[in-house]
């Protein structure tokens, strides 16, 4: 059908007129939107179950005294369930369906390796406390960042502990054969090596290997002084843990934080055989001499204790790192907006946010905010209220 | 280290030899490999935890829980998984049908049990030796299993009905045999031995749903080495693989150790297809 010159003059006219129509304004006292995207059940939810009480406090605090310039916040939760289709999904709905001004998670790194670039494309800004290092990077993703320590942080830490701190050479470095426990091995290697000390044994054993007892006969003929497992498999090392103690051998374990978990605890044989583990954790979140907390965090502590929320099965650094991410967000949209481009021009400026679980500082060619010297050893035999002891040799 | 190599790696060839066995009582009713043996394993560790440890139900009970609970997910497995595919046997379609079924198990137990290794508890309250309870209770359970499928092939009128069906079903049927319900029988009874192997072993593997994998992989190993269908070869190949495997990790250690296992069997069935106790079949031609 031909067009006339009348219709086409009406349509142009109806389209000038919609393409002028006011945008609905919004009101100023609509909530700021803040997505939030935990692993709140499944496998892999015990650290978003502890993150999560610290974010509901903070979020409840903040909208009592006042919310954001009078705007209160909204937390939109999409559980991920442990699975990273499940965080793309939940993403994706935050990003396009729910306008959010601003992403917190997911709290797994599995979960973000898929999420982190999907919001990178949506130029939504992310905040995540992931540590597998290639979760940042201001060139591919620069409204993302994070505010814990990397892998690189982390095995750095061990490292300074063992060669520094217990003046050990000789150290045994074994992993399981996940990618995760090969990929610290293979960076972690070189590391030990630069600070001078000498890799007498380096291998990667399947987790499910019921007996450890040739590996750790085999570090102990190399002359291991200490050993440094890299896994996240309570039963692979707490394998090491009971066979290290039924050798009677005295060497030091030193590494990740699943050395001092629960999971760990319960699979030892002898209560005792936890003595000398030194797993990672965060000097803000640890007690020093005296057996206190620094005084924020005490603080804080007391904060959580009236609102009865529960220390015994978690960990303090968990629900300290929940806490502070809002109040981080939340100081951005304070100081200057909730629009995105103004959170991550506040956040690549922000200098030494004062967290609980630690001092965050970023700038545009650093979106990891968590300083080096915060990342510790800790006795792992020391756990109270979701806290350890620092482990002997590091000063209050 | 010779102590140790022979300790645990018969220990583990132990349970290896239940898992072959297992297979072996499904594969004689139904001509069918399930792949669901090691997913029987995994359970029984992680429901004997979960009965003893965690639910706080007496030993034995707990133990006879267990084996009930082996035996309903074996009839449960033949009802699902073999059933719907005997008429096309030659189509391997059992494969895919046992392994999903055995894949859903695994998941189920990783969502509602965890993915942490958990403790298996101590079931005799004695104190730690060399020779531990950890390595000879699997001992203890493959050699009780081994009299009793003896005593039960030998001396029992439902022992010689499950020899009549594995050697010929259309036979058995045509005397008048319950083939469905014979077959049903040795589901259970390969579900109980399953769990009886988890549960045997727990306190070396721990109450871990990874567990699953593992067994299904080495526990088919016996079924190869020794034969497929007998037992007697699977016990035999079980106990020299859990013995090769433990020797290894102490010359070769890591991850070489499960390459020398493999390829220590790869050169066996070369050398000969069959199974080391196996016969070769005759084909008319």
């Amino acid at each position: 059908m031909p067009i006339t010159r009348r219709q086409a003059l009406g349509s142009a006219g109806a389209a000038i007129a919609a393409s002028t129509l006011a945008k609905p304004a919004i009101a100023v006292n609509d909530p700021i939107r803040v997505g939030y995207l935990p692993a709140l059940t499944g496998p892999s939810s015990s650290t978003g179950i502890g993150i999560n009480r610290g974010i509901q406090l903070a979020v409840q605090e903040i909208n009592a005294a006042g919310g954001i310039n009078g705007r209160q916040i909204e937390l939109i939760t999409r559980d991920t369930q442990s699975d990273p289709t499940k965080a793309v999904n939940g993403a994706a709905e935050l990003s396009h369906g729910q306008n959010v001004s601003v992403v917190f998670g997911p709290v797994n790194s599995g979960e973000s390796l898929a999420v982190v670039p999907l919001l990178a494309r949506t130029n939504t800004p992310q905040v995540h406390p992931c540590w597998v290092d290639t979760l940042t990077d201001p060139q591919k993703y620069p409204m993302c960042f994070r505010n814990a320590p990397t892998n690189q942080q982390i095995g750095a830490a061990a490292n300074r502990y063992v060669v520094e701190v217990l003046k050990r050479k000789k150290v045994a470095v074994i992993s399981d054969t996940t990618g995760y426990g090969t990929a610290s091995v293979n960076a972690y290697v070189p590391m030990l090596q630069g600070k001078g000390a000498e890799v007498v044994y380096q291998g990667n054993v399947d987790a499910a290997n019921p007996d450890l007892k040739p590996e750790l006969l085999r570090m102990q003929s190399a002359g291991a002084e200490a050993i440094m497992p890299w896994s996240v498999n309570a039963g692979f090392l707490s394998r090491i843990i009971n066979t290290r103690g039924n050798m009677g051998w005295d060497v030091p374990i030193v590494g990740q934080t699943t050395l001092g978990s629960g999971q760990t605890k319960a699979l030892l044989e002898k209560p005792e055989y936890w003595a000398k583990v030194y797993p990672n954790n965060f000097r803000n979140v640890c007690y020093g001499q005296g057996g206190k907390l620094p005084e924020r965090t005490t603080a804080f502590v007391d904060r959580l204790k009236s609102a009865k929320i529960d220390m015994g099965d978690t960990l303090l650094w968990w629900i300290a790192l929940g806490y502070d991410s809002p109040r981080m967000i939340a100081d951005a949209m304070k100081a200057i907006g909730p629009e995105p481009q103004q959170i991550v021009g506040y956040l690549n400026k922000l200098k030494g946010f004062p967290g609980v679980y630690g001092d965050i500082s970023f700038s545009p060619d650093r979106h990891n905010g968590y300083p080096d010297e915060e990342v510790v050893m800790v006795e792992a035999n020391s756990l109270k209220d979701g806290a350890f002891n620092l482990a002997p040799g590091y000063s209050s | 280290m010779i102590e140790s190599i022979v300790s645990t790696g018969v220990a583990i060839g132990c349970i290896y030899a239940l898992i072959g066995i297992t297979y072996n009582v499904m594969f004689s009713a139904s001509r069918v490999f399930s792949f669901t043996a090691g997913t029987l394993g995994m359970l029984g560790g992680v429901l004997g935890a979960l009965f003893i440890a965690q639910m706080g139900v007496p030993l034995i009970a707990g133990f006879l829980l267990v084996l009930a609970a082996g035996a309903v997910f074996g009839i449960v497995t033949e009802i699902v998984a073999v059933r719907p595919v005997l008429k096309s046997l030659d189509q391997h379609l059992y494969v895919l049908s046992t392994l999903a079924l055995a894949l859903m198990v695994q998941q189920f137990t990783a969502i509602e049990w965890g993915t942490e290794s958990r403790p298996f508890p101590r079931l005799f309250d004695i104190a730690r030796s060399d020779f531990d309870q950890e390595f000879w209770l699997p001992m203890l359970a493959c050699a009780a299993v081994i009299i009793g499928l003896e005593l039960l092939y030998r001396f029992t009128l439902v022992g010689r009905a499950f020899l009549a069906i594995s050697e010929d079903n259309y036979a058995a049927r045509a005397l008048g045999l319950p083939e469905r319900g014979l077959r049903m029988a040795s589901f259970a009874l390969a579900g109980m031995i399953g769990a009886l192997a988890g549960f045997a072993g727990g306190e070396m593997l721990l109450a871990f749903f990874g567990n699953a994998p593992i067994l299904t992989f080495y526990g088919f190993v016996p079924v190869a080495l020794g034969g497929m269908g007998n037992n007697r070869g699977a016990v035999v190949a079980g106990l020299l693989l859990g013995l090769f495997q433990q020797a290894a990790n102490f010359l070769v250690g890591g991850i070489f150790a499960s390459v020398a296992v493999f390829t220590v069997f790869i050169i066996v069935l070369l050398a000969r297809p069959e199974g080391l106790a196996g016969a070769s079949l005759q084909r008319r031609v």
